[in-house]
């Protein structure tokens, strides 16, 4: 009795929580931060599996390189346009779809299984549907619209213009109901008795959505914003399947940009560079996004 | 006043009907490809009445083309990636959302970071390293990196799942002389099942339809059924109707999940996003 | 019977820089029905869940049964616990519930089936041992949390406001019940509340938790009667005694500008606060001038409000006074029925 070593139920917490927490940490930082470190070591040298001769440390050159690279800004700007369209296309359109359909009595269990489809569909293949049976000229369905309404037939994917506006409708077209179904869960738990004493208040319709509803679902909002964002910073598999990053560079956003200059061209080393710039952008935005809903 | 509320309701289930064909339709189109002739696919204009066809599935199924090894592929990373994610993400979400140790922000704030990681921040390095250890093209490398995204997804919408449980539990089952790890086992995880078949299947979904690590880090031996699609419409340019056979097969285990765990879904959906977890 | 004794040695809790309890001594007899009573944030229910082991204590010692069980963790103390919220397992059975903690001491699958049929019967919940949690009304959970504390036959029970949840007339009959349960077990019994009345029909004694320590130890009889301090007068009772200041000097007291005669005498003259109980107001000719404010009459009991200078104080009788609201009116109390507390320490004189 007297030997028994003093325990206390905070410190067996302690113990027990960190016997839980180790194995998953372990392998995080095993699977992520050192193969970043790595990333940031790569950065700094040329390695061009083409040229594997050439390969050695090169100091920042890579970064450098950067600032005279057309193709480099052109993805920072397509990044941005990519990014800022598809985000604000799904909140908009999901409120608005999610406010529409939050007022129909019945059959919102139908629509939000239509809406799960294209998010469960790998975007690889969501891609693959657009370029052939979407988008292709002529038998496409957009094209059998166009040509049944006498606006004649486009080469959606071919053209550079059209290509930046496609890639963008396919992105928007998978992740919408993502925003759809997250903002008409998070209206269905409004209070409707705040709505019915803003009604006595007599405040329009206009009034209670500007409010009531939007700050009362904002928290959601900017969330559905902050995944969405990652999500389209990140975007591959739908741009490299409908169109590759091209016609040339049209639709090569930085991620398609660090992608095909790794394993494409082969040139492991400016890859690198380009993929540290990527993951800066996404840590920085999500960093000041997260500090923004937490301000409030 | 009735009859205006009679149009309303009506434009308002028109407006959302259209809203939610688009979804479907594209696919429903797809559907009906697969089971075309390549001569109907280019019919002009599109033939709405057609003699189904099994052809393109029978080429896609035991033809030349064949994806079953592809699916079998997949089927072995995605299954290896659950098991190992939920593994090691029950545990750590349960001392993450309910006990209490030093360092527990700074612990969530790193599991947090590595979700907000792009993959392609990743995939470099582990097109690297695992060339040098001769481990392209295996399973083993693909899996470690799947890790990668489902590890963090798991343990954030479990965390939130752990959080709902009343805080009593614990310490009425450390009462009842349970101890701490039988009090995991049968006090808290029988209540957050649902959860873990939220997490479950969001983890498998996310690895059966990823694509950019398959392509890089995979090969002839281990080629998941989206690889096999992409390189499909390379070699097979025009053949719609097999590359949609192609593709609803490779989609059938996904829209399957869809469709009869649609309630689980919206659930995984929403709990990450209004908790701050979750990240597709 | 000696099996279920408590004793806290100057228990210290402090969470970070404040300090929840101030040095707690206590000292339970076996069988006892003992009630820790307090308003919110007094410490009641920290020390109940010391007492549990739920909670480290930050100085001091806890002993059962004379053994030193301070470091001993919830499930080593052979005590069980009855949660505000219940705590039952939502997922398993009531059966289940309540075999749980027998279930985890290896107990064979046949005696806990015995042990349970025993409890549950014990509260009456014998028909509804094949529900679930979610299946129950919230009387009934509550049976399911007792009698999955009398299945392990403890030494000591604790209890944590057990009946908040239940509407008042179910928490009046539970109470009767509860108090024939535990003579019937002969258990100990820690019960935490902040309803006197409660506090005042279960318990064989009371401690009156104050900031964070014990203000009063006694029989119900004993707290009411005799408060030990300004605070206790003020807690106890319904409506609470009323407080004056005054002025007490030889056998008399002065409150505001009236004199009032008291039984004891004083040495030198000394400010005080001087305590009526309700019950001990008489409205008639002389005493102090006061206004009635309000009559609220509830049948078998009124409660009359008074305003005297900028002090209110309020009046039980069995039936309302024969006084309109607004009227002039005097007030006076026996010379025994007066309370007299030092002015600066609260201490009773």
């Amino acid at each position: 009795m007297a030997t028994r070593p003093a325990r206390s139920l905070a410190a067996q917490e302690r113990r027990f929580a960190l016997a839980l927490l180790v194995p998953a940490l372990v392998v995080l930082l095993v699977t992520t931060t050192v193969p970043l470190v790595y990333l940031a070591w790569t950065s700094l040298m040329r390695l061009d599996l083409a040229m594997a001769y050439l390969s050695g440390f090169a100091g920042l050159d890579n970064y450098v390189k950067m600032g005279s690279d057309p193709r480099f800004w052109n993805s920072l700007v397509l990044t941005g346009i990519y990014t800022a369209s598809t985000v604000i296309l799904q909140v908009v359109i999901g409120l608005a779809l999610a406010l529409l359909v939050l007022q129909i009595p019945r059959g919102q269990a139908l629509l939000r299984v239509g809406a799960i489809l294209p998010i469960v569909l790998a975007p690889v293949v969501v891609g693959l549907f657009w370029r052939t049976l979407v988008l292709a000229p002529d038998f496409g369905l957009v094209d059998l619209v166009t040509r049944s309404l006498g606006l004649g037939s486009h080469n959606w994917l071919g053209d550079p213009d059209l290509a930046l506006i496609s890639v963008i409708a396919i992105h928007t077209w998978q992740w919408t109901p993502f925003a759809f179904l997250v903002l008409l869960a998070s209206l269905a738990t409004l209070p409707p008795d705040v709505y019915e004493a803003a009604r006595l208040d007599r405040a329009s319709a206009w009034q209670r959505f500007r409010h009531i509803t939007l700050p009362l679902i904002r928290p959601a909002v900017v969330m559905v914003v902050i995944l969405r964002t990652m999500t389209a910073l990140s975007a591959f598999a739908a741009i490299f399947a409908a169109t590759g990053g091209g016609p040339g560079s049209a639709t090569e956003i930085l991620n398609l940009y660090a992608y095909r200059t790794s394993f494409t061209e082969l040139n492991l080393g400016y890859g690198s560079s380009l993929a540290m710039v990527l993951l800066a952008i996404t840590l920085a935005i999500s960093f000041l996004m997260f500090r923004l809903r937490r301000a409030r | 006043m009735d009859r205006h509320k009679y149009w309303r309701r009506l434009v308002l289930a028109v407006v959302a009907g259209v809203g939610v064909a688009v979804w479907v339709f594209p696919v429903l189109w797809a559907l009906a490809t697969s089971f075309k002739t390549e001569r109907d696919v280019l019919a002009y204009p599109p033939v709405w009445l057609f003699e189904p066809t099994l052809a393109n599935y029978r080429e896609v199924l035991v033809g030349s083309s064949s994806i079953v090894p592809n699916l079998w592929s997949s089927l072995v990373v995605a299954t290896l990636t659950t098991v190992l994610t939920m593994l090691i993400a029950l545990p750590a979400a349960y001392a993450l959302g309910r006990l209490r140790y030093p360092a527990k922000r700074a612990s969530g704030f790193y599991v947090l970071g590595t979700q907000m990681l792009p993959p392609m921040g990743l995939i470099i390095p582990y097109y690297l390293v695992l060339q040098k250890m001769g481990a392209l093209d295996t399973y083993a490398g693909l899996t470690v990196i799947y890790l990668t995204f489902a590890l963090p997804f798991a343990i954030w919408l479990m965390v939130s799942y752990f959080e709902d449980v009343p805080f009593e539990m614990e310490e009425a089952a450390l009462l009842d002389r349970a101890g701490r790890l039988r009090t995991l086992w049968y006090v808290i995880l029988p209540q957050v099942r649902g959860g873990i078949a939220v997490t479950t299947i969001f983890v498998f979904l996310n690895a059966w339809n990823e694509f950019m690590f398959a392509v890089v880090l995979g090969g002839n031996r281990v080629r998941t059924v989206t690889v096999a699609m992409f390189n499909f419409i390379s070699v097979e340019q025009t053949q719609w109707a097999k590359v949609a056979a192609g593709a609803m097969l490779a989609m059938l285990p996904v829209i399957l999940i869809g469709f009869f765990a649609q309630r689980h879904i919206v659930k995984g959906l929403t709990v990450g996003a209004v908790k701050g977890g979750g990240r597709r | 019977m000696s099996k279920g004794s408590v004793r806290l040695e100057g228990i210290v809790k402090r969470h970070g820089a404040t300090t929840v309890l101030h040095g707690v001594d206590l000292a339970i007899e076996p069988g006892e029905f003992f009630v820790l009573l307090g308003p919110s944030g007094s410490g009641k229910t920290t020390t109940l869940r010391i007492l549990a082991g739920l909670e480290a204590v930050s100085e001091g010692r806890v002993l059962m049964d004379g053994v030193d069980v301070t470091l001993e963790e919830p499930g080593e103390r052979d005590v069980a616990m009855v949660f505000q919220s219940y705590a039952l397992y939502p997922h398993m059975t009531v059966a289940q519930n309540i075999g749980f903690p027998l279930k985890m001491i290896g107990t064979a699958a046949a005696e806990i089936r015995q042990a349970v049929a025993d409890a549950a019967a014990k509260v009456d919940i014998g028909h509804l041992l094949a529900r679930t949690p979610g299946q129950l009304s919230g009387g009934q959970q509550q049976r399911v949390a007792l009698a999955r504390a009398i299945v392990r036959q403890p030494r000591l029970f604790l209890l944590d406001e057990p009946l908040s949840n239940l509407d008042a007339k179910l928490r009046v009959e539970t109470r009767l019940e509860l108090h024939a349960l535990q003579r019937s077990l002969g258990a100990t019994a820690v019960y935490v509340t902040h309803d006197q009345e409660e506090a005042m029909t279960l318990a064989d004694r009371i401690a009156v938790f104050m900031d964070g320590r014990i203000a009063q130890v006694g029989t119900p009889r004993e707290v009411f009667a005799q408060p030990r301090t300004v605070d206790v007068a003020g807690f106890i009772g319904t409506p609470p005694m009323n407080l004056l200041p005054a002025r007490w000097e030889a056998a008399t007291l002065t409150i505001g500008t009236d004199r009032l005669a008291v039984a004891a005498r004083t040495e030198a003259p000394r400010d005080v606060t001087v305590g009526v109980r309700p019950g001990d107001v008489r409205i008639g000719a002389t005493g102090l001038a006061a206004r009635v404010e309000r009559i609220e009459d509830l049948g078998d009991t009124a409660i009359t409000s008074f305003t005297a200078g900028n002090r209110l104080i309020k009046q039980k009788a069995d039936r309302a006074p024969d006084v309109r609201e607004g009227e002039s009116v005097r007030l006076s109390f026996a010379a025994e029925a007066a309370h007299l507390f030092d002015r600066a320490t609260g201490a009773r004189l």
